[in-house]
């Protein structure tokens, strides 16, 4: 199974790409293609309503809108389903009231999207041959990308912290003795085995997954594909792009040129070979830009004229 | 010697012995309860105004942390007389 992540600044072409790749690959093999994108245009490229939902285009074409808010929603409701069981004694307080606010915190909806990845890879990659990502503008996108490895940086200091609470609980443990029956019913004494510690055990836990997901993302499976525009704003967002994905580890595995006419040509070339000069074993490929596909109202946006699956076989 | 006396006797020195553990582990208890204190501060930081983990990291841990917030609470209602609070751990009078 291959994941491909199309990325690019707003309004590129970012999704057109993805869908047409996703329409020519669906010839041969099984597709699913995701919108993560919350300006939602797949349905609209292929003339349908998804509505959050998924649609099947032909036998090897699904795809998919994934509802932003509906995953922070769901997300949220476990978590307050865990914590009032826990908290069971808490219950007569307005609990929902106070989670609710959780939403508008930063990080939940890149979590949500990161999850969002993570079920898609795991739950349909058996099924697929591809999976193709559309994804949000560049600054979301990098932020989600990174994040399992900013969060397996943090589980990891604050692993060493509990391992320290652990080993002081020990050292009075060993100092005070064997804990009396009544010390045990009370449950003063504090666990300090690794085992026995909830937090450290779910710290462990969230830190594997972490790790296999960074390893799927890094792997040679993955590729990120950067759709771009011949245009210096586009370059400059390109660029740091570019950079993001090197400080992620992420592989980088085609550049798509979009919207190039002839009037645009030598600007197209100029940028091109500026972005060219960050990444030189990356291959670039050309798409133009299609009047008579623009304009038509029932014209089929995904069908477009270049060949987008021979650039990506990088692993063949 | 009568049993009562050896009895109260062996009382007195268990009650001596227990009480020399508890001020020799009082530094650390106070040093695993500061640890707690900082790991909470650390983790739920984000719900106070500090720069914090990924809010979801909080989330995820937060049914677990019941002790830690205690502490955390604890703390910040000692926070105006933390200096006495540290000579009484020391006893220090």
């Amino acid at each position: 199974m291959r994941i491909l992540f199309y990325t690019g600044k707003g309004g590129v072409g970012k999704s057109t790409m993805a869908a047409s790749t996703a329409w020519q690959l669906s010839r041969k093999s099984r597709v699913l293609i995701v919108s993560l994108d919350p300006a939602h245009n797949l349905g609209d490229i292929f003339c349908v309503s998804l509505n959050g939902r998924e649609k099947r285009m032909n036998e090897n074409l699904l795809l998919r809108e994934v509802d932003l808010h509906r995953l922070s929603r769901d997300y949220l409701e476990r978590e307050i389903g865990v914590l009032t069981r826990t908290y069971s004694y808490l219950q007569t307080l307005n609990l929902d009231r106070y989670f609710s606010v959780l939403k508008y915190s930063p990080g939940i909806e890149e979590y949500a999207l990161l999850t969002s990845i993570e079920e898609t890879i795991r739950q349909d990659g058996a099924d697929f041959d591809t999976i193709i990502f559309d994804t949000p503008p560049t600054g979301l996108t990098l932020r989600f990308l990174a994040l399992p490895q900013i969060t397996i940086t943090w589980i990891d200091r604050l692993a060493q912290i509990r391992r320290q609470i652990l080993d002081k609980r020990h050292t009075i443990q060993k100092i005070r003795g064997a804990a009396t029956e009544e010390e045990k019913q009370r449950e003063i004494r504090l666990a300090y085995d690794e085992k026995d510690d909830a937090v450290l055990q779910r710290l462990t836990a969230l830190k594997a997954n972490y790790e296999s997901l960074t390893e799927i993302l890094q792997g040679p499976g993955c590729g990120v594909i950067l759709v771009f525009n011949p245009d210096m704003l586009s370059l400059r967002e390109s660029e740091r792009l570019v950079e993001g994905l090197r400080d992620i580890g992420l592989p980088l595995r085609l550049l798509i040129q979009n919207k190039v006419t002839a009037e645009n040509r030598a600007v197209a070339d100029q940028v091109a070979e500026e972005l060219r000069k960050m990444v030189r074993d990356v291959p670039l490929l050309r798409v133009a830009l299609s009047t008579e596909l623009a304009c038509g109202l029932d014209s089929k946006l995904y069908e477009i004229p270049e060949d987008l699956v021979k650039p990506l076989d990088w692993s063949r | 010697m009568s049993p009562s006396i050896v009895e109260s006797l062996r009382h007195f020195l268990a009650g001596f012995s227990q009480g020399q553990r508890e001020k020799v582990i009082g530094l650390t208890c106070m040093e695993q309860q500061e640890l707690e204190n900082v790991f909470a501060l650390l983790l739920l930081g984000s719900f106070v105004g500090f720069p914090a983990p990924p809010t979801f990291l909080a989330v995820e841990l937060l049914p677990f942390m019941e002790r830690e917030m205690q502490i955390l609470g604890q703390r910040a209602e000692d926070a105006c007389d933390m200096l006495g609070q540290m000579m009484g751990t020391l006893g220090v009078d």
